[in-house]
């Protein structure tokens, strides 16, 4: 007996080689010349390097670029958690209705989202003025320039990365695990973190690292609606190029944000299992 | 791979140009007809530039639009001369092209800082002021390798709203001053360039000692105190139209915004006004890349900017002050107040200095960094 017969998955194995010449053309063959250039220009050697991890701007700004990630995470989480369990548990028309608002921001560019957050978050903006005129506030707060507005723009677009892959593995939960820990006395509070949790926690985790490694490279929120201390890294490579010209340096600078990526995920896959994380 | 993208790029370069030529052509065809019927005397240069290109590259937008209406257009119909154009100028573009010894561009605007940058990397040509009426233009703007085109400041921009008229910010030490004029501040967030000026005039630093003080590292470190004072309370631009749009949407009550910019938000409504107490200039030049291959029609478009009806206009369209003082003499009188060079506001302030600027940039930009994200 032969592979193919034996899996008949192999017969159709040629359908992506479409995908894998992609990947080959302008994403290994770009990347192999980045990471060459980070030891070849200006000359040969690791002086990039050394500027990269020897100074204190690149180290707070690659600090800055995972913490920013991970908060944004952490608060897609806690407000998406809410969302894909409603989703997964309701009348289909609330459903229908929930997963079409979840999806709109998706038909919307990225840059024109984070135009509106600044229209409504600056000074003079909607929210401020509302608040003003309710008398819940008396001078107006900061909701932009600064972390905050890193936030709000950030975790608003990232949001459906983390709800989907987690409304989809709480669909196939077989409900009779909760119904048979209630029966044997497990109050519901116990009974969410004994039994339920553990259960979406691969969607949990996938939907995680998507929000996660997506924020790595954000470039435009955090340039309008952050101030000068939400630097990202991503920021940093640009400037890089389009001001100094200098390849070698954005190419380290890249680089070290890969590797970096990689051994966080490798830590968080260790931590809770590649199999649980990306499908069965 | 980066060096083939370099190239491909050139090509494309080459090829739209080579297509717009054949516009531009045109266009050339229709004025000299037009400066036939006008019966315009060609000049003895005409000869000799006729059926001729230069390549123009500014910084695109109005401002290129206008020099293109003003200084390119008229040469255009002078001559014969073919003028096109290109852009946006990028320094490691030019760097770049003129390393390959190929420069697509013949006459370029550059910044004050690339001038002197060019100069000590032999980037430009050195000028024939026989080919150029230099003595036309102020000489604090020009040098044997660039001359200047328009002059540009760093002012205290203020809300007229926030502040009536007697009493606003007029030193920068009063925009440092939170008591006094509250508000949030704008500050350029790009680089250190005249914001280091501003917080040691703050610190009651006289200006013809500011480039004295900021050569000692105490001298930035207290430039750098005295910034750290109003840090919370300042939102830093990054581009131009942001320092406009922080004074529009009133996010600001002061701070520093280019004069041009001011103009131009205050055009459009926005309550907004300039201090020239303490303003910082700075010039744009036109220069000639190394290797160029239409030295001629390059020069002549030089000249042909400093005739002071060409400043006039461009000044009156789009408030850039010109370098030749005759210029005012056609300037709108509305528009002459937000003039760099009107000797009124001139004199109010001073002109950043290039080459301190080449000399510590690098150094001094790793430690503004740092102060941003610190």
């Amino acid at each position: 007996m032969n592979l193919v017969a034996k899996n008949p998955m192999n017969k159709n194995a040629w359908l992506i080689v479409p995908a894998i010449v992609v990947i080959l053309c302008f994403f290994i063959y770009p990347v192999s010349w980045l990471l060459i250039d980070s030891f070849a220009r200006p000359k040969w050697g690791i002086q990039n390097y050394e500027v990269v991890l020897g100074r204190f701007v690149y180290l707070k700004v690659l600090l800055n670029t995972f913490t920013i990630s991970a908060g944004t995470t952490f608060w897609c989480a806690v407000i998406g958690y809410p969302v894909a369990y409603t989703m997964a548990h309701c009348s289909k028309r609330t459903r229908r209705l929930l997963i079409f608002v979840v999806l709109i921001p998706f038909w919307t560019s990225l840059l024109v989202r984070t135009f509106a957050w600044m229209v409504l978050l600056q000074k003079t903006g909607l929210i401020n003025q509302t608040l003003l005129t309710l008398g819940v506030i008396a001078e107006p707060i900061a909701l932009i320039y600064n972390r905050i507005g890193v936030y709000i723009g950030m975790v608003q677009v990232l949001l459906p990365f983390l709800i989907f892959p987690l409304y989809s593995v709480m669909l196939r939960i077989d409900r009779n695990y909760s119904f048979a820990a209630a029966t044997l006395g497990a109050p519901p509070v116990r009974n969410f973190f004994r039994i339920y949790l553990p259960l979406t926690l691969p969607g949990l985790v996938s939907g995680g690292t998507l929000v996660f490694v997506s924020s790595l490279g954000y470039y435009i929120t955090p340039a309008l609606l952050g101030g000068p201390a939400d630097l990202m890294i991503a920021q940093l490579i640009e400037r890089q190029i389009s001001t100094s010209g200098n390849w070698g340096m954005a190419g380290a600078l890249a680089v070290l944000l890969l590797v970096v990526t990689a051994i966080c995920l490798g830590v968080v896959h260790r931590i809770i299992g590649v199999k649980t994380a990306w499908g069965r | 791979m980066t060096k083939d993208l370099e190239k491909l790029a050139a090509m494309i370069g080459r090829m739209s140009l080579s297509r717009r030529s054949v516009l531009g052509g045109a266009a050339a065809i229709g004025g000299l007809s037009m400066a036939a019927a006008m019966g315009r005397p060609f000049s003895a240069f005409a000869d000799d530039l006729k059926g001729k290109t230069v390549t123009f590259a500014s910084w695109g937008g109005a401002y290129q639009d206008s020099q293109k209406a003003n200084y390119c257009d008229p040469l255009q119909q002078k001559t014969g001369v073919t003028v096109l154009q290109d852009g946006p100028m990028n320094e490691s573009k030019f760097r770049t092209m003129v390393e390959a010894g190929d420069p697509v561009w013949d006459v370029v605007d550059v910044t004050h800082e690339f001038l002197f940058n060019g100069i000590q990397n032999n980037l430009f040509e050195k000028l024939d002021l026989s080919k150029i009426h230099a003595d036309r233009i102020t000489p604090a703007y020009r040098n044997d390798y660039g001359i200047g085109d328009i002059v540009w400041s760093y002012n205290i921009g203020y809300s007229t709203k926030v502040f009536t008229d007697g009493n606003h910010p007029k030193s920068w030490a009063d925009v440092f001053d939170l008591k006094k004029f509250p508000g949030s501040r704008a500050l350029n967030s790009d680089g250190p360039q005249a914001t280091l000026e501003i917080a040691l005039m703050a610190d009651g630093v006289p200006m013809d000692q500011i480039y004295k003080v900021m050569a000692t590292d105490e001298g930035v470190k207290r430039a750098y105190a005295r910034l750290d004072t109003i840090r919370k309370d300042t939102i830093f631009w990054d581009t131009n139209s942001q320092s406009q749009q922080l004074f529009t949407d009133g996010e600001v009550s002061c701070g520093l915004i280019l004069n041009g910019r001011a103009y131009d938000a205050a055009n459009k409504g926005a309550p907004i006004a300039v201090e020239w107490n303490e303003n910082i200039q700075s010039i744009d030049y036109l220069v000639i890349p190394k290797g160029s291959k239409n030295i001629e029609a390059a020069h002549a478009l030089i000249d042909e900017m400093t005739v002071a009806e060409n400043q006039a206009k461009l000044a009156n369209e789009i408030a850039y002050a010109p370098t030749n003082p005759e210029a005012f003499k056609l300037i709108d009188a509305k528009v002459a107040p937000w003039l760099s060079t009107n000797p009124e506001n001139a004199s109010k302030g001073f002109v950043i200095d290039g080459q301190f600027w080449r000399d510590n940039l690098d150094k001094l930009k790793e430690g503004w960094e740092a102060w941003k994200v610190s």
